[in-house]
């Protein structure tokens, strides 16, 4: 199933004229959303990728409308959705939705076993403030447009921990890049031995598939490197990233990633589905979500009726839970104990099956950035 | 206090909105107290307090609805799980079993249901209590049956 719909995205991706096909894509789906908040935000991003040039725009294509919004480091829940819409590419951006959290769940469960596991573990413990990013693009690198996602939690968050220094976060950001770079090395020799393929003509197939992918996934990783100052990326800095990063054996060395990829690969790619995508997936598995409140009788805004405290399903919106949680802590529908905070974050993140999506996207990023505060106070240990 | 105060309005509107859904249960607020209320509620068919009509009053706390609303029989009733001077019930949902979720509606739902179903095992009627347990329904039942007539119905002249 992977392997066939590889070449699927990639002739998608590799057809003749890339720019004309991002672009029509990219003209149908503004023609599409109807939300004008979200058209004014994609006409900033149009606008900004169109200044940087059109050689640029056809290699980079949606990497650079990722990228600009974690330059912009806005906080916002619907960003990485908005993100994902924009995507010229649908196999990118099937692979972007769920990478995001399989790259969490990765650098998560990731140290049981495979070898790359051990070595982004080991950049995670080396550096670990900016482990995040560290990790983070080097899965995106191996996984297309997570990086989009991934240099939006990272943007974000570096934005958001406004109390850590700066260039603490820059000196790792470099030293991430050197560690990813060696590390690329070492999984560029290991990747003969991993999955599908011939290893040589493997390598170029990824090169070329996820050419902009990888673009992506440098653009946001060198742009945190360079700090965000320079969004501009040059090419030759780009070239040897793209080596590296092209073909990263992540996903072969990873068995548990590879059921969650086969699927995001199997998903349907025509672009009605991606758009209706949060809502309809939101929806199905869980039954419908109430419209208000059930304690308080309030209308649930978007934060809420993504909020799923706990396992029965019953849903209330974050401010009842809060008072809930200071009381006697029980679910109002099963009257069990609520689990504590961290770990009700991640058992949203774990448990559940890969369809409810937005939830878990949505949780995903907080869940992330309380990880990253971890992370951070484990540098400053260190240091 | 004002998310009490919030969703007990809501629940006034949800109640005029459903008065007629549920014929068994009336309730009413307090005209000038939104944390107290009456109820109305038909005593269930096929049981002693059937076509007896029982009055309810709610006692809301400001930590509602995290805090269940105090209800207590302002009608006599002989049952075993409601004290026969003071009307106090002994129901797990107005206790422990308490859930937010819960409505002032949902409440006299429950308390129908237990005036059908009574738990002889946890009595504060013990009288009554006693008759169920030592399986003399038909004591049970017209006590219960003559308190209802006694108290619970309009009286006829």
């Amino acid at each position: 199933m992977i392997s066939d719909s590889i070449p699927n995205a990639s002739v998608a991706m590799a057809s003749s004229n890339p720019k004309d096909f991002a672009k029509k894509k990219r003209a149908n789906r503004l023609a599409k959303l109807k939300q004008c908040k979200l058209d004014a935000r994609r006409e900033q991003w149009l606008s900004q990728v169109k200044n940087k040039g059109g050689s640029k725009e056809e290699v980079n294509g949606g990497g650079v409308a990722h990228r600009v919004p974690a330059v912009h480091l806005e906080n916002e829940r619907g960003r990485p959705v908005e993100k994902l819409e924009i995507k010229p590419r649908s196999g990118e951006e099937i692979y972007g939705d769920g990478s995001s959290m399989h790259h969490y769940s990765d650098s998560e469960s990731l140290p049981s076993n495979s070898p790359t596991s051990q070595t982004s573990s080991v950049l995670g413990s080396n550096d670990s403030g900016a482990n995040f990013t560290a990790s983070s693009s080097s899965s995106s690198s191996g996984r297309s447009s997570s990086s989009c996602s991934n240099g939006f939690c990272s943007g974000n968050m570096s934005e958001d921990e406004g109390d850590v220094g700066d260039d603490d976060c820059l000196d790792d950001w470099e030293t991430v890049a050197d560690a990813l770079a060696a590390n690329d090395n070492k999984q560029k020799q290991d990747s003969p031995n991993s999955g599908f393929g011939s290893p040589s003509s493997k390598k170029h197939d990824n090169a070329a598939e996820f050419g902009s992918q990888v673009d992506v996934a440098n653009q946001s990783f060198s742009g945190i490197d360079i700090s965000n100052v320079n969004p501009e990326l040059g090419p030759t800095k780009q070239r040897p990233q793209v080596n590296c990063c092209a073909w990263r054996p992540d996903d072969a060395y990873r068995p548990q990633s590879l059921p969650n990829l086969s699927k995001q690969y199997s998903f349907p790619l025509n672009s009605e589905r991606r758009f209706g995508r949060g809502s309809v997936w939101g929806c199905k598995n869980l039954g419908p979500i109430p419209k208000s409140c059930p304690i308080c009788f309030e209308d649930l805004d978007g934060t809420d009726s993504s909020f799923l405290p706990c396992s029965c399903g019953f849903r209330l919106c974050l401010f009842c839970h809060k008072r809930i949680l200071e009381e006697d802590g029980r679910c109002p529908g099963c009257r069990k104990q609520y689990e504590c905070e961290p770990v009700e974050g991640e058992a949203t993140l774990d448990g559940g099956s890969l369809t409810i999506r937005l939830p878990r996207s949505c949780s995903m990023i907080t869940s992330l950035r309380y990880w990253y505060r971890d992370l951070v106070l484990k540098q400053k240990e260190l240091i | 206090m004002q998310a009490s105060r919030a969703r007990l309005f809501k629940e006034y509107k949800e109640v005029q909105r459903e008065k007629v859904a549920d014929p068994d249960i009336q309730l009413v607020c307090d005209d000038s107290n939104i944390f107290k209320w009456t109820a109305l509620i038909k005593g269930p068919s096929e049981t002693p307090y059937d076509g007896g009509v029982f009055q309810l009053a709610f006692s809301v706390p400001e930590q509602y609805p995290l805090q269940p609303p105090q209800v207590r029989f302002l009608t006599k009733i002989f049952h075993p799980n409601v004290h026969f001077k003071t009307g106090e019930i002994c129901l797990d949902i107005l206790k422990n079993a308490w859930s937010p979720a819960w409505t002032l509606q949902s409440v006299c739902r429950a308390i129908i249901a237990l005036m059908a179903h009574p738990e002889p095992d946890s009595p504060l009627n013990c009288d009554s209590g006693n008759l169920l347990r030592s399986g003399d329904i038909r004591g049970y039942q017209s006590m219960a049956r003559m308190y209802t007539r006694l108290a619970a119905m309009p009286k006829k002249g």
